[in-house]
């Protein structure tokens, strides 16, 4: 595929005209600027040939042919003007508008809209039509996201296609026939999609409308303003779209390396939160016990006098959501002026798990993925933590890759997965050892690690060791797992094995931005270890810095539950629900004597905090972020942040400024300077990525068998805590597309666990470790096996870390919340 | 005379099941095609002359050497029984009377090309042909005509028969593989989806029509030299105002009065008005054209567009019929039928339908000619498969022979034709 196509001559328009061999006439005559229209086609789907739009005429040829399917031959003549050519287009227009409505000046679409466009172009500018248009109900709802106008609809198949083409999700399908035809959801249930966001952007027409923008704006009142997304790790490009100070609505913008042209609905519809009422506004103390409004001077004085007493004894957890400039700055502040190396984004990391001991991020690049020819999912929900990687990886699996995954839960994305291995959870690491051959003196023929058969294993093994390019991803469910890691040592043997480095696919937002910028105890900015890089931040800051490591994310609460941490500054992150063991958050909170908070909402963390400051969003940012792969891109701010919030950098300067150490940034261009002095490699659009994690990797952590301890009894099954991509965190609670596509909080259960426990699917139930509760709705579903459970993190409301209590495996039991089992609740 | 064969034992009870069958030279062909290479069948197929009996009419021993001789490439054979062409049911005829002469078929050509497994992709509605093959196929696999080693030939072969959902676009051969494979009826892209390229699920696939492979049977039963001095036959649906409808094996060639009097002659002996020589998709030829040979090229080279053999179904008309009724009729079935993929088809088709509507229900305009004609004209050449283009023929043509009924409708609101009969 690489080999360079022998060049061919065309003449369109009695021009000259060299392209590849097997491109098609549409595309020869765009090269050459000759535009032709077109609805159907779709440049990132291969030519579908239905709308007819694009006609022309070509010598020695009968009849007109479609450009967009038409592959240019050598010596072709083509015309895109001849009169049957006008002829055609005319008469094509003249039938896509004869049952289109024209309700073009209440149409979303409107001023946007490829068929009002070529229409005016192309059109016949008057019809012929009289007899009474095609006449549907509308509009249908589709689901939370999405509303449906069918008389609009051009039946073009884009949506359709998308959905079977690009996200593989089949979320959209042709109903009826002929004139009938209809888009519509499969037996008509709402979009079973987390990709439809892009069927709208993709629409030619106002078929598909968003809910949550629908009659909001039209495209002239709206500014397009370039940011990035950071819900997930994969920092997709986008525009946000302004009108006044509002942002109406979220747009992919064409990133090639990233996101390509499409997003997730978490990225379309998750920027709601931004204008919410109940953003913080001004800075908050605690007085009398209460939270009171005050000014900047005295939360800042408060706040300066605490750090000055702390005297080193402090701690710093978050930065995760800011720009990498917000990180660097905190990481300074803290280092220097808090005199404290106890600096760590990782806020929801796990005292002994593997991901304390691998640095975080894709050692390969993302658009890497989509030339892959074995792809490992070691643990990793795909689609519910990185779900536009899925789009590239749909690429591979069309060009006839193979994916094997080893996931303690049968993923969405399963019916793509050539060798999926679902095991119980906690023995991955055993299942991954078998998968290379390193069967332990355990295991006897017939036996089946983690409940997975033997020729299933040999299958995937022979796969795996055929790669030749092959994307080893270690997710979360493997990384936190008991026996998280063992299983990184296998997968690093793996690597070894393939000649390829592990990405390791932990952390949201801008965490790689954070890590970058020395958010780490034992890491400078640059990811150099502390004490290496200690000389040369002192020379450039002036100052002295501690050369010991400071304390880990665990390690802090740990210290300050033991009273030895003064104080705690936390930065846009709500540890309350985000630590994986709650106790040991309220633990630590009661035994710290001051708290501050520094985010957007009032979280449950913010509400125990002594002074809270208001902090601004990433949308209401200009700087840098960092994704998953190291990439650095632009963020731009889009709005301006409620009341008096401010970029927690310029929060960071008040406070350094007041303890006389000034850090006097005139803005983000001038901290970036700062860094690409002392990182190298720091540039826009550059990739900056941690050192594989096999350098210095440390297997003596907790082996699996310490650990696994089968437990009967009272509490029969293991408790899987994992990722869901629409969850009601302290942003997407607040988005209420988001929110609604998250639904109640829920637990998966295998059906034989369901019936063992008299639970149906739907059925309210509570979920029980050994002291403590939560109420979920059931999933009953054989994604998970028996004697396994899995809840999703990220329901703020109902924190699953409650039910932890420091062992990563965690055993709970569950029973129907309702009196009559069986039932399907609903009240 | 040549003697009929194709017809001769499809009324015969016991000709369906598999003593009957065999008891009157059944299977001889294929135990001959056995003891040929397969290479030498299809050649025998070629010399034959036989051409597809689906309607485009394209040379069956062509059609199989596209498909790759490769033993390692995975090969089908589809049966197109989904005859849905308003006018035609002959492949009926011989599915319900004759059915182990299609499975003979069938094998036969499995073996020349090298295809292990063959689909029969069966219309809906018959569900009396379904039976009957059931229970044939399942003759076959017991006699071992079918199954593993046929015959003790070494060659393996599995029929599946499978239904359509009634979707008359499913007869379009690649939208019938995409029915086949479980999706919506919608034709595919050709090039690059050339069903002996890339065919079911992406093999190379030879489809080939229910008469087509009956053809076949007898031409490796008797030898290609015999079936050409037969005509060769080919069976033609006559119906309409004929006094006596019905399949009619005719040597090729035979004009079209000669047609309609092996039908009886016209019903009640009424002048004859206008006919589809091939099915609705055909154009509409008026008395003039009577002794036109039902032969491929001679009805294609008339000076009447989209005059065709087809799938050989004569639809003949008397004096009685209002051409204005037949050709909204017409339209109406491309209207259902559209598959809605293309815009031309699908639009044009319900456009036109409206039109007519009106002018049938008295409300037609002076331009309402213009329209239909300018409406068709977008049509023609645009549609994305031969549905959509099988609409226009026969609105121009009654527009071109029959004017002054459109014009009567449109002046008076009501029609001349019944009255007059």
């Amino acid at each position: 595929m690489t080999d360079a196509k022998a060049l061919i001559n065309v003449v369109i328009d009695g021009r000259d005209i060299r392209v590849p061999q097997s491109t098609t006439v549409y595309h020869a005559a765009k090269q050459a600027g000759i535009e032709i229209p077109i609805f159907c086609y779709h440049d990132r789907m291969p030519p579908l040939g239905a709308c007819r739009m694009c006609l022309v005429k070509v010598e020695k040829m009968g009849r007109l042919q479609t450009s967009c399917t038409l592959e240019a031959a050598d010596g072709m003549v083509v015309s895109t003007t001849a009169p049957d050519v006008h002829a055609g287009q005319e008469a094509m227009l003249e039938y896509l508008l004869v049952n289109h409505p024209l309700d073009c000046p209440i149409c979303d679409k409107g001023g946007e809209c490829p068929l009002q466009d070529q229409a005016f172009r192309w059109g016949p500018g008057r019809s012929r039509f009289v007899e009474v248009k095609r006449d549907f109900a509308k509009p249908v709802s589709l689901g939370p996201v999405l509303v449906l106008d069918r008389e609009r609809c051009i039946l073009c198949w884009r949506c359709v296609r998308f959905g079977e083409i690009i996200a593989g999700d089949d979320a959209l399908k042709g109903f009826e026939r002929g004139f009938a035809s209809e888009i519509n959801t499969p037996f008509t249930l709402p979009v079973q999609s987390k990709f439809i966001g892009n069927t709208i952007a993709i629409c030619p027409v106002g078929a598909l409308t968003a809910k949550s923008y629908r009659f909001i704006a039209r495209p002239w009142d709206n500014r397009a303003v370039s940011s990035v997304c950071t819900f997930c790790g994969v920092g997709c490009a986008v525009h946000l779209d302004v009108r006044g100070n509002t942002i109406t609505r979220v747009r992919a913008r064409e990133q090639p390396a990233v996101n390509d042209i499409w997003l997730c609905d978490l990225g379309f519809y998750g920027q709601a939160y931004v204008g919410r009422d109940d953003r913080l506004r001004r800075p908050l103390v605690r007085r009398d016990g209460a939270l009171v409004e005050t000014s900047w001077d005295e939360a800042v004085d408060v706040v300066a006098r605490q750090i000055r007493t702390a005297g080193g004894r402090a701690g710093l957890l978050g930065g995760g959501r800011g720009t990498n400039e917000d990180a660097y700055v905190l990481g300074r502040f803290f280092r220097t002026a808090a005199g404290s190396n106890h600096i760590d984004h990782r806020v929801d990391l796990g005292p002994h798990t593997a991901s304390a001991a691998v640095p975080w991020g894709m050692t390969m690049p993302i658009a890497d993925l989509a030339a892959a020819d074995v792809i490992v999912l070691a643990g990793c929900d795909l689609t519910e933590e990185y779900p536009v990687l899925w789009l590239r990886i749909k690429q591979a699996v069309d060009r006839g890759a193979t994916i094997i995954a080893i996931t303690p839960k049968r993923l969405e994305i399963g019916r793509f997965i050539v060798h999926h291995l679902v095991h119980r959870y906690g023995v991955g690491a055993e299942v991954l050892a078998a998968l290379i051959g390193g069967r332990t003196g355990r295991r006897r023929i017939g036996q089946t690690p983690g409940g997975v058969p033997d020729d299933a294993l040999e299958a995937a093994s022979a796969a795996l060791m055929s790669a030749s390019r092959p994307a080893v991803l270690v997710g979360r469910l493997a990384l936190d797992a008991p026996d998280g890691v063992a299983a990184v040592d296998a997968l690093l043997e793996v690597c070894r094995r393939l000649g390829t480095s592990l990405n390791v696919m932990r952390g949201k937002g801008n965490e790689f931005g954070a890590a970058l910028a020395g958010m780490l105890p034992d890491h400078a900015p640059g990811y150099r270890r502390l004490e290496e890089g200690r000389g040369d931040l002192e020379s450039a800051w002036g100052e002295p810095v501690a050369g010991a490591p400071g304390l880990s994310a665990p390690d802090m609460l740990a210290a300050a539950a033991r009273g030895d941490l003064s104080l705690l500054y936390v930065v846009g992150a709500d540890p309350a629900t985000a630590v994986p063991d709650r106790r040991r958050w309220t633990a630590a909170r009661a035994a710290l004597p001051f708290l501050v908070v520094q985010d957007a909402f009032l979280t449950e963390t913010a509400q125990a905090a002594d002074v809270v400051f208001p902090a601004l969003v990433i949308a209401e940012k200009s700087g840098t972020v960092s994704n998953v792969e190291g990439r650095i891109q632009r963020v731009e701010a889009a709005v301006q942040g409620p009341g008096e919030a401010r970029n927690d950098w310029e929060i960071i300067s008040l406070l350094s400024e007041r303890l006389g150490r000034p850090l006097a940034y005139s803005g983000w261009e001038e901290i970036f300077d700062e860094m690409r002095r002392m990182i190298p490699g720091l540039e826009i659009d550059h990739r900056i990525t941690a050192r594989p994690p096999h350098d210095g990797f440390d297997a003596r952590g907790p082996t699996p068998e310490a650990r696994v301890a089968p437990v009967a009894g009272d509490y029969p099954l293991t408790l899987i805590i994992g990722d869901a991509l629409f969850d009601r965190g302290a942003m997407t609670a607040r988005s209420p597309t988001i929110a609604d596509l998250a639904g109640e909080p829920w637990v998966l259960l295998h059906p034989d666990d369901a019936a063992a426990a008299g639970i149906a699917d739907g059925d309210a139930v509570v979920v029980e470790s050994a002291g403590a509760s939560v109420a979920l709705r059931s999933r009953v579903s054989d994604a998970v096996r028996r004697g396994d459970v899995f809840v999703p993190r990220g329901f703020d409301a109902t924190p699953v870390n409650k039910l932890t209590d420091g062992d990563p495996r965690v055993m709970v039991r569950i029973r129907a919340l309702a009196a009559v089992a069986g039932s399907t609740g609903g009240t | 005379m040549a003697e009929s064969f194709l017809l001769k034992y499809v009324h015969d009870p016991g000709q369906a099941g598999l003593e009957g069958y065999l008891s009157r030279g059944g299977y001889e062909g294929l135990r001959r095609a056995l003891r040929m290479a397969p290479a030498e069948v299809t050649e025998e197929v070629d010399k034959s002359g036989l051409r597809g009996r689906g309607g485009a009419g394209f040379a069956t021993g062509r059609k199989w050497k596209f498909i790759p001789p490769d033993p390692g490439v995975i090969k089908y054979l589809v049966v197109n029984a989904d005859e849905g062409e308003p006018g035609t049911f002959k492949d009926r005829t011989l599915l319900e009377g004759d059915p182990h002469r299609l499975i003979e078929g069938i094998a036969i050509g499995s073996y020349a090309i090298g295809a292990h497994q063959a689909f029969i992709y069966l219309r809906r509605e018959f569900h009396r042909a379904r039976r009957l093959l059931e229970r044939a196929l399942a003759q076959a696999y017991d006699a071992r005509f079918l199954g593993r080693n046929i015959q003790d030939s070494g060659f393996d072969l599995e029929v599946v028969l499978a239904t359509g959902a009634g979707a008359y676009i499913a007869g379009e051969e690649t939208a019938l593989l995409e029915s086949l494979e479980g999706r919506r009826a919608m034709p595919r892209l050709k090039p690059p989806f050339y069903p002996a390229v890339k065919g079911l699920y992406m093999q190379p696939t030879a489809l080939n029509n229910v008469e087509t492979l009956c053809h076949v049977a007898w031409i490796l039963a008797r030898g290609a030299d015999w079936y050409r001095q037969q005509g060769p036959p080919i069976l033609i649906s006559i119906s309409g105002h004929v006094a006596a409808p019905g399949v009619y094996e005719l040597p090729l060639g035979t004009t079209i009065r000669a047609a309609i009097d092996a039908a009886g002659g016209m019903r009640g002996g009424r002048p004859f008005k206008a006919c589809f020589p091939g099915g609705s998709s055909s154009a509409i030829l008026s008395p003039a054209y009577l002794d036109t040979p039902m032969d491929y090229d001679a009805l294609a080279k008339l000076d009447v567009p989209g005059s065709m053999l087809g799938s050989a179904a004569l639809i003949v008309m008397d004096e009685a019929t209002c051409m204005v009724e037949i050709v909204a009729r017409t339209v109406e079935f491309y209207r259902d039928e559209s598959c809605g993929k293309c815009t031309p088809c699908r639009e044009g088709t319900i456009w036109l339908s409206q039109v007519f509507d009106r002018i049938l229900h008295g409300t037609g305009r002076g331009d309402d000619l213009d329209l239909l004609a300018g409406v068709a004209r977008g049509m023609m050449g645009t549609c994305f498969c031969p549905l959509g283009e099988s609409v226009p023929p026969s609105l121009n043509a009654s527009l071109r022979f029959f004017r002054h009924e459109y014009e009567h409708h449109i002046r008076t609101g009501a029609c001349d034709v019944r009255a007059v009969a």
